[in-house]
């Protein structure tokens, strides 16, 4: 805050080197696709180079901070970033939900013929409308035999009710770590963040185990439009939370290096309502995939 | 009763909106009103929960779980 002008970056590398680790990844994955045995390795090797940009950019950034560089109109812009990741996270979220009771509600009803909708019933003979659906009704059909409609109900109290309850213990946990900044309790804000952080990791590995067990029993994400929308929403859930125990750790880092101080410590503010957020998206998946 | 859920849900989501407007503010006050929004939000969302297992042991609500494996 000693500045009265605005912080004007010097000259810096790592835009081109997250701009080589964005273009490696998708030649990877491009190439993954098809099959080519060096898909992988330079897939991951894009990640890592992204990996190196995100820390060596936000160390950059962490330092400018700490040594005093930014000011007011700073921490502003700072506040509209995060304020537009936010939205953009909101939207992304929202699409693939949407996604799913478009399917759920709209499109899969009227290929079974809901909705006094005349010509859907003729695509797939002999569909019936079914939730989950779990098969692709062309390729099905054309094979001649019958759509499966037949899944055991089970109960919903097993791991998914499990991972919910400790998702929200950890929002509980960041919530105590919250007051505790706010309150000045170093001690008390860093047990807190350290619990916030196993539970989260806890999470994790609930997470692979389930999708070990739904693998197992053929729940695939070529399991027609359930097993997709199912996959792309927790996966893609897994990975936030992932980043998000990725980003407390490097808070709780910085709490130990004393960065934060009881009016600025906007980086944990962001970072705990990411992973409010986070837990929010859980819970509204843990309500539209398991319960209602 | 999945609306009274989805009317909750939506709340929640509320809170989480009335955390970015504090986040967004900054200085005491918008800190202030982001703490207390993530805590009415965490509130929320465990009662929520609460009520979700109590509502589903009692039969005020069916699960919509469900395995993989045929019934026959």
């Amino acid at each position: 805050m000693s500045n009265e002008k605005y912080y004007v970056p010097h000259g810096t590398y790592w835009p081109i080197i997250g701009s080589i680790g964005i273009s490696t990844l998708f030649i990877g994955f491009a190439n993954q696709m098809h099959d080519v045995s060096w898909g992988w390795p330079v897939m991951v090797l894009g990640f890592a180079i992204i990996a190196f940009m995100m820390f060596g950019w936000l160390g950059t950034v962490v330092a400018e901070s700490v040594g005093g560089m930014y000011n007011s109109q700073v921490d502003k812009s700072f506040r509209w970033g995060m304020s537009w990741f936010i939205f953009s996270e909101v939207m992304f979220f929202a699409a693939f939900f949407g996604a799913l009771l478009y399917a759920r509600v709209l499109s899969v009803p009227w290929l079974g013929g809901e909705y006094n909708n005349i010509y859907t019933p003729e695509l797939w003979e002999g569909f019936k409308s079914t939730w989950p659906l779990l098969s692709t009704p062309g390729e099905i059909g054309q094979n001649g035999t019958t759509f499966s409609t037949n899944f055991k109900l089970v109960d919903t109290w097993g791991l998914p009710a499990l991972n919910t309850g400790l998702l929200l213990t950890s929002g509980v946990t960041l919530t105590y770590a919250h007051h505790a900044l706010r309150a000045g309790h170093r001690n008390a804000l860093m047990a807190w963040m350290i619990a916030t952080i196993a539970l989260g990791v806890v999470f994790l590995g609930f997470q692979i185990t389930e999708y070990g067990h739904a693998y197992h029993d053929g729940l695939k994400l070529t399991s027609g439009i359930y097993g997709s929308t199912f996959y792309l929403l927790t996966g893609f859930h897994g990975f936030h939370v992932t980043i998000g125990v990725i980003m407390l750790t490097v808070i709780l880092y910085r709490i130990q290096k004393g960065h934060f101080n009881l009016e600025n410590h906007f980086a944990f503010e962001g970072v705990a309502w990411y992973w409010h957020f986070v837990d929010v998206v859980w819970l509204g998946l843990f309500i539209f995939v398991y319960w209602i | 009763m999945s609306l009274f859920v989805i009317v909750i849900l939506a709340l929640i989501f509320g809170f989480l909106g009335s955390a970015v407007i504090g986040l967004l503010r900054g200085g005491k006050e918008g800190s202030d009103r982001m703490f207390k929004a993530l805590r009415m939000r965490i509130i929320l969302s465990v009662l929520l929960f609460a009520f979700l297992l109590f509502a589903g042991y009692v039969g005020w609500i069916e699960p919509n779980g469900f395995n993989l494996l045929p019934t026959q």
